[in-house]
């Protein structure tokens, strides 16, 4: 593996001169990047701490930052770090990152170091192939070997007398690019190809300040739109955004898991053979962060055991056989209008109704609905940023309705004085639903989110809509915000006017590899396999089945699950077989980590037995969105070894 | 993949020999945002009628060989069959399967350009050319190489003009911006300097 | 007097070669031009040869033509982007230099000043074209020039001898597309190797100098097969130039090789281009030996 070091500490006698007249100096230096991840050591700094102790010289303090040229994290991470009475920030960093730290502090900046020189650019992976970024190939006429980089001249149109033995007359180690590309050339039949091309002229204006300026800053723009980090994956939600939901028949059988929610799995109180109705009680919430489980069907309860379960492997559950009859369990009846509703009892009915967060996570929503803290604003999340899904899109355009009425149910229970719809930017209709129905609701406004994953996560969320950063440890309470999910405030919506508890849900069954992809609405316990066959089966052998969406889905081994309250999509999608490799320190995970985490050393740390070190970097803050994982050059799968990492954590008190 | 632009159609059928598979990267997504993917499709849909295309594989992170390999094996009878590989990535992607295909034509459907700020973490407004010799010391932290469309170490030409560089009127000259960051902090004297002269011979690409 | 010209005629044309002093007195070396290269067609004066800094190539040039020789200039793209190199052209044309030798030239880090940047805006092929296209009477980006247009004879070099004789091929021919009209090679030593290099090479029709360096000795010829690019002294020479050093360095044994190199070559080539080294006083004695 090359090792992409990008600076090398300057030689002792420029550093010497560098400190005459100069004293009282704060030492700060980047970890490096683009090399193996091995071990965090500086030993520039080392170095230069024992020359500026030779040269009898103050040092005011001293630290070593990962990526120093990250000016988000770089700006918070010098925020009060410099200590009063400094001189000078001296950098021992490559070139964009002594230019960062100038930008950042009021003092004068010494640089240390000279950035090393690669002739070219490098790839995501630490070959030795390069690129010139010359703006104008020639790899077409060279057979895929760069004569920019590869020859010492950057010649153009052929060989100079210079070669030796095949070797460069600058680098009696280096191939001539030239013999190579010849060789190349003739191996493929492609002489004549070289030998007509018109002469080569090389277009230096090619390469334009303005153009590749103008871009970055548009691209710095999307990437910081509305928080920092997160990543755009492909959306492909084409195929189903405009599929009108199907209601998918009654199973015949439904197996209802009695952990579908975020704390203590439900106790079960009915026994095998028992019959059951629709809305029935099958399962009591055995806690504060606990919620009660319906049945779906009506019919007689045939086991009550171990089933497969999409995210946990195995959970107890109650089977239940269809009579087929449909019938209503007397407690589902509709209860007062909400204006007739105190808080307390609107959230008795979320309560009682089992109503958990839908949008996956599961949180019992009672609990939110009793902040105990002054709440300004409601956030219904409606962003559905997961690529593929459509689910949440479907609704908002189906129970654009309800989900108001759910939305007004929330906000009369935590006293709310405002509302806010949240809606992705790639959902116009539904922005434009929204607003024509809202049109006279002086209290409820929609905002249209730029698409971004993760937007709708629920930290990311209030930091868009209300620019507060939930603070590490703390909940949307803390800083305010109530914030729920669209198909959750259906579901209030549902409680209150019919009396019916979460018995059913909208869920997508879609990807790459489904034959026919729909978005179905389906009742809680229905086979995930029926809803697959309903689509057409998957096509592929190779496909990889998650329950949820390409991101943060469960990938599934089986198809024998059952639809869950939390399950708003079922995909499969290609599989990757690109193996995990080590770690280079691309910087890319920190780069998209919305929590702005630094998940590499998650990855370095999770296993090595050093919770400690895991909890000083914050990895509790995680929310699993999976961004590191999708962008990691390494196929690290950082998710993974951050669920080890947090057990780690748990058990260490 | 660095920052790339499609070279365009025009410039690319005649390249394309016999049955063609394509490749495209979205490694550095994120950074570019490129329309690479797009682009490649777009192509793909087009070119399907005409019989030539015989495979469309897209992959992240091509210039790692070791990915390409496992890739790879599930299209090996396309990439047997094909003639020309026309890959959508930067430089480096192409290379690295020109390498891996050493019999294959193997066409780049772009150009590469240098991304200011992309040797660390993610685009900036800052650039480094990795020049070996940091003037930062002498600029007040700001890069003559890069900040000045001449490269001029010595201070400013004379083409400046209202504060703008000659040779991109929106581009504020970078020794006027070197001028004033040094005067903010109190150190003009460090343009007392002796004549700086660049030494090229610390270019890694001849070494 | 171009020398395209004479070979038009079917002259077999000598031409050697001269490298300006680093200093400015060159009355020497226009002295020994004077008395030691008269007898021959044309001399080419380098161009900052091996990337040491020395006078330019075109005051120099001018010198000679004043003192009655015919000179050939060289010009690299080592140290001038495409607008220096087009206007030294124009210059050499407006003092009445009209034969020019255009090279790539040596990297910058070969010579005495290895941390001179080293330009290769342009390159021995894209300089042949330049060349042509002001004597359209355009530049290189279509503007028009002014009255006349000039006129050169083009030369380019090529490397018989390189242990990539195919590149070098497909060199010469990309030269040849580009307006190349004659050729003078990297030295010679082996001539089975010119010979079977001639072979390929007539193909492009146009004249071919073979070049000549007369070896001073032994160690002078491991040097060069250690360190010279395309040059290859065959072992059973080296055993000659050290079989009697006093002859060696005289300078028979090395006359004597490199006239039969070049009796042995001759009918194969149009010319002969002879890099003397500091032994121009040889030349003549070289060229009655070989017999021209």
């Amino acid at each position: 593996m090359e090792n992409y070091t990008k600076y090398a500490l300057k030689p002792a006698e420029e550093l010497v001169r560098l400190l005459e007249g100069r004293d009282n100096l704060f030492v700060l230096s980047c970890n490096k990047c683009y090399r193996e991840f091995e071990a965090v050591t500086a030993p520039e700094r080392d170095e230069f701490l024992k020359l500026a102790e030779d040269q009898g010289k103050t040092v005011t303090g001293t630290a070593a930052m990962d990526f120093l040229c990250n000016k988000t994290l770089t700006a918070k991470a010098l925020a009060d770090l410099i200590p009063a009475g400094t001189e000078y920030v001296a950098v021992i960093a490559c070139g964009l990152g002594i230019q960062t730290v100038a930008d950042l502090v009021e003092l004068p900046v010494i640089a240390l170091a000279d950035s090393r020189s690669y002739g070219g650019h490098h790839g995501m992976a630490l070959t030795q192939k390069k690129c010139g970024a010359c703006a104008q190939c020639y790899l077409n006429i060279t057979g895929g070997i760069c004569p920019i980089v590869d020859c010492s001249k950057s010649l153009v149109n052929g060989q100079c007398g210079g070669a030796k033995n095949g070797k460069c007359e600058v680098d009696p180690n280096k191939d001539c690019a030239w013999e190579k590309i010849q060789q190349r050339l003739a191996q493929q039949g492609r002489l004549e190809e070289l030998k007509n091309q018109p002469v080569q002229l090389r277009d230096w204006s090619k390469v334009n300040f303005k153009t590749i300026n103008d871009y970055v800053k548009a691209i710095r723009a999307e990437r910081f739109e509305g928080y920092y980090g997160g990543v755009h994956p492909t959306e492909r939600v084409g195929v189903t955004e405009h599929l009108s939901l199907i209601r998918f028949p009654e199973p015949a059988t439904a197996v209802i898991p009695l952990s579908m929610h975020a704390g203590a799995p439900a106790n079960p109180v009915v026994q095998v053979g028992d019959q059951v109705q629709v809305g029935q009680v099958i399962g009591e919430a055995a806690g504060f962060i606990s919620a009660p489980v319906h049945s779906s069907i009506s019919g007689k309860v045939v086991a009550i055991e171990e089933r497969p379960h999409a995210s946990r492997g195995k959970c107890l559950s109650v089977v239940i056989e269809n009579d087929g009859k449909n019938t209503v369990h007397e407690s589902v009846k509709p209860g007062k209008p909400l204006e007739e509703l105190t808080p307390a009892e609107i959230v008795e009915v979320v309560k009682k109704a089992g109503i958990v967060g839908m949008g996956g996570a599961g949180f019992p929503t009672y609990v939110k609905l009793m902040p105990n803290k002054p709440i300004e604003a409601v956030l219904l999340n409606g962003c559905e940023c997961e690529p593929l899904l459509t689910a949440d899109h479907r609704v908002l355009l189906e129970y654009t309705d309800e989900i108001i009425h759910g939305l007004k149910a929330i906000m009369k229970a935590v006293d709310a004085p405002k509302g806010v719809i949240v809606i992705e930017d790639n959902k116009l209709d539904a922005i434009a639903r929204f607003e024509a129905r809202l049109a006279g609701e002086a209290n409820i406004e929609v905002v249209a989110a730029r698409t971004k994953y993760p937007q709708g996560a629920e930290k990311m969320l209030i930091k868009r809509v209300l620019g507060r950063m939930v603070p590490s440890g703390k909940l949307p309470a803390d800083v305010g915000a109530v914030v729920c999910n669209i198909s959750t405030a259906k579901a209030i919506s549902d409680a209150i006017t019919t009396g019916m508890p979460l018995i059913e849900r909208v869920v997508t069954v879609t990807g790459d590899y489904i034959a026919s992809p729909k978005n179905f609405i389906a009742k809680i316990g229905t086979n995930v396999a029926d809803l697959v066959a309903a689509c057409g089966g998957i096509t592929n052998a190779d496909a990889t089945v998650k329950a949820g969406g390409p991101m943060m889905g469960f990938i599934q081994t089986t198809l024998e699950t059952p639809i869950m309250k939390g399950s708003n999509g079922i995909i499969a999608i290609k599989t990757d077989h690109a193996e995990p490799v080590a770690c280079i320190q691309c910087g890319r995970c920190v780069d998209v980590c919305p929590m702005e985490l630094k998940p590499l050393y998650f990855a370095k740390y999770a296993g090595l037995g050093q919770p400690q070190l895991l909890k000083e970097r914050n990895i509790m803050d995680c929310m699993e969105c999976r961004c590191c994982e999708y962008i990691c050059s390494s196929k690290i799968p950082l998710v993974t070894l951050i669920r080890i990492g947090k057990n780690a954590v748990r058990g260490m008190k | 993949m660095l920052l790339t632009k499609f070279k365009g159609k025009e410039a690319l059928i005649p390249q394309l020999k016999g049955k063609v598979f394509l490749v495209t990267c979205h490694g550095c997504k994120e950074v570019n945002l490129s329309g690479a993917e797009h682009e490649a499709e777009l192509l793909f849909n087009e070119a399907l009628a005409s019989q030539h295309i015989n495979g469309l594989l897209t992959a992240d992170y091509i210039c790692n060989p070791e990915y390409l390999q496992a890739r790879f094996e599930r299209f090996a009878d396309q990439v047997r069959e094909a003639d020309t590989i026309l890959v959508f990535s930067c430089g480096v992607g192409v290379q690295t399967i020109a390498d891996a295909f050493p019999n294959k034509r193997v066409i780049a459907a772009n150009d590469t350009y240098p991304l200011p700020g992309f040797q660390g973490v993610t685009p900036l407004e800052h650039d480094c050319k990795q020049c070996g010799q940091c003037y930062l010391n002498l600029t007040g932290g700001i890069c003559p190489i890069t900040a000045c469309s001449k490269s001029l170490i010595n201070g400013q030409c004379g083409g400046a003009k209202n504060g703008k560089c000659e040779v991109d009127p929106n581009m504020e000259c970078g020794w006027e911006r070197i001028q004033k960051k040094l005067a903010q902090i109190g150190r003009l004297d460090a343009l007392k300097c002796p004549v700086q002269l660049r030494d090229y011979s610390v270019d890694a690409k001849s070494e | 007097m171009r020398i395209t010209e004479l070979f038009d005629n079917g002259e077999f044309v000598v031409t050697a070669e001269v490298g300006p002093p680093k200093g400015i007195h060159v009355d020497h070396l226009v002295e020994e031009a004077k008395e030691h290269l008269s007898g021959i067609t044309a001399v080419n004066v380098t161009d900052n040869q091996s990337s040491v800094m020395r006078m330019g190539s075109l005051p120099t040039c001018v010198l000679l033509k004043n003192a009655g020789l015919t000179p050939i200039l060289q010009l690299t793209c080592r140290d001038r982007n495409r607008i220096a190199l087009q206007s030294e052209l124009l210059g050499a044309a407006a003092l009445g230099i009209d034969n020019i030798l255009c090279l790539t030239g040596d990297h910058t880090r070969m010579g005495d000043h290895p941390g001179a940047k080293p330009v290769f805006d342009l390159d021995s092929v894209s300089l042949l074209h330049t060349v042509c296209q002001l004597e359209k009477g355009v530049d290189l980006a279509g503007n028009p020039l002014v009255g006349e247009a000039p006129k050169f004879a083009k030369g380019a070099v090529v490397s018989p001898c390189s242990d990539s004789v195919d590149a070098q091929l497909a060199k010469m021919e990309r030269k040849v597309m580009a307006g190349a009209e004659y050729f003078q090679t990297q030295a010679v030593f082996d001539s089975e190797k010119f010979i079977q290099f001639m072979e390929q090479a007539k193909q492009f029709g146009k004249p071919v100098q073979l070049g000549v360096i007369i070896p001073k000795s032994a160690g002078m010829a491991k040097f060069m097969n250690k360190n010279v690019a395309g040059v290859h002294v065959p072992q059973w020479m080296i055993d000659e130039l050290a079989a009697d050093k006093e002859k060696a360095k005289a300078g028979i044994t090395g006359v004597e090789l490199a006239a039969k190199v070049i009796k042995e070559c001759r009918p194969y080539c149009q010319g002969l281009h002879i890099m003397a080294l500091g032994w121009e006083a040889k030349v003549p004695e070289l060229l009655k030996l070989a017999g021209i």
